[in-house]
């Protein structure tokens, strides 16, 4: 009975802190209200439900990264773990401390080449967590003016135009990229950014199935199981995520954290 | 008695989420600490063994991976709810084992994880190890918070989706460790000959 009442008071306690995340959002964080969308990819049809949760309305800047590992040596260049990222691991950094010559280029831009693990990582250390493959595309749904956009053509189109440009010199601070209806900055146009289940999207067949790994699926038979084709941008995506190991950091692959109420 | 457990995961995964703050600065504890379960082995950058993370076992002892170094384990993931493949991956691991009469349990060990974390208490994975007579002396099965076995299941290339309603697609593979927690051999898919599994461990064990 002690036991029934110290767990109540702890969910009590639960239940005011959240009330409390409700009311003063946690700075450069906003509110994605829950909802259901239909995943592009997914064994069936069925509606995925995504519960309110909160987001990062910015990818984590090189500048917030670089305070990350100076609190967190077992994160700097020098430190990692080959297990938890790759040789190209902050590539552009010029070492364990420092941005190198571009830092003013480049601080308030995205970080990119990092991995899985130090993205997980970060989060967990800011008291957060990387958003869900299904949350992130839920967030993603979002054109400046709809929380779901996903029937607005136009708004495809000038995704695919963002995609298909190539990555310029200098990634742009993350202040000045488009901004959609959650207030979310960059969620298209500036950075890929990895997703805590990102290994999970693609599964394909069913559990009495062999699958087949490193069976990347850019193509071919790939889209056969695309929900919503005309959403190339979001198929792209899921194709990307699919090319990953959690050790893999890439150039253009960057993250941002959630938090859940 | 019963509000205990999700009590105490909670506070362990509140604990173990940011928790590699000291790793740098309590360096000389930490060996010493390590250097009591890795013998002599220190571990390499690439040792599955570098995850920090806290697991039980089906007799609700709480471990660390590595303090499973030191011998070949074999290690699959599945959840006891699964009706057809994961008997498969029990009984693919039963016929490796099968083979590997010259070896002591000292030598070669096999892990099973749990993919079902909610499902899979000790209890029942203690259960489904006396269901499948599992050697206690060989097989182990372990469970932690989701995020932990998401983490070690991205290492072992596993792909896996909780779709809810209980099942689980994932991938079905066998992975071969050697005593240093490197990942040095595995076995894809379902119902495969075992031979070039065994063949590793045999050949794993003759440099040990």
């Amino acid at each position: 009975m002690i036991f029934h009442r110290l767990f109540l008071l702890i969910l009590l306690v639960g239940v005011c802190c959240n009330v409390q995340a409700q009311k003063s959002l946690p700075k450069n964080m906003v509110n994605v209200k829950g909802g259901t969308f239909v995943p592009l990819y997914g064994s069936d049809s069925i509606p995925v439900k995504v519960k309110t949760f909160l987001m990062d309305v910015y990818p984590v800047t090189n500048a917030e990264y670089l305070a990350f590992v100076n609190k967190y040596p077992k994160w700097r260049k020098s430190a990692v773990k080959k297990l938890f990222a790759d040789e190209n691991y902050l590539k552009k950094w010029d070492g364990d401390l420092s941005l190198g010559p571009n830092a003013a280029k480049i601080q308030n831009s995205p970080v990119v080449n990092v991995s899985w693990f130090s993205a997980k990582a970060y989060c967990e250390c800011q008291g957060k967590r990387l958003a869900t493959v299904e949350e992130w595309e839920y967030a993603a749904l979002a054109s400046e003016t709809k929380a779901n956009a996903a029937n607005d053509a136009k708004f495809y189109q000038r995704s695919i135009e963002w995609y298909s440009k190539p990555n310029p010199a200098y990634l742009p601070p993350v202040k000045e990229s488009f901004r959609n209806y959650y207030g979310l900055h960059g969620m298209i146009g500036l950075v890929w950014e990895w997703t805590q289940n990102f290994n999970s999207a693609m599964v394909v067949g069913e559990s009495r199935a062999d699958v087949t790994m490193d069976r990347q699926l850019f193509c071919g038979s790939g889209s056969d199981g695309a929900k919503d084709v005309k959403n190339y941008v979001a198929f792209m995506r899921y194709a990307f995520r699919s090319s990953l190991k959690a050790n893999y950091t890439v150039a253009n692959l960057g993250f941002r954290c959630a938090k859940s109420i | 008695m019963k509000y205990l457990l999700p009590l105490s995961i909670l506070l362990g995964l509140a604990l173990s989420a940011c928790s590699d703050t000291n790793t740098t600065e309590a360096h000389g504890a930490h060996q010493n600490a390590e250097a009591t379960i890795v013998a002599d082995t220190e571990l390499s950058d690439i040792s599955l063994y570098n995850l920090e993370s806290e697991w039980q076992t089906e007799d609700n002892e709480t471990i660390k991976l590595v303090q499973l170094n030191g011998k070949v384990q074999l290690v699959a993931m599945m959840y006891t709810n699964c009706t057809y493949a994961c008997p498969r991956i029990v009984a693919d691991l039963k016929r490796i084992e099968a083979k590997l009469d010259n070896y002591k349990n000292g030598e070669v060990g096999i892990v099973l994880v749990t993919m079902d974390p909610e499902n899979d208490t000790p209890a029942k994975l203690k259960q489904f190890a006396a269901d499948n007579n599992l050697d206690p002396e060989r097989w182990i099965l372990l469970t932690s918070s989701e995020m932990n076995i998401q983490e070690l299941a991205v290492l072992l290339n596993m792909k896996y989706k909780n779709g809810g309603k209980g099942e689980i697609a994932h991938s079905n593979i066998i992975t071969v460790l050697n005593a240093g927690g490197e990942i040095i051999h595995q076995q894809e898919g379902l119902g495969k000959d075992p031979d070039e599994t065994v063949k590793t461990i045999d050949g794993l064990l003759q440099n040990i």
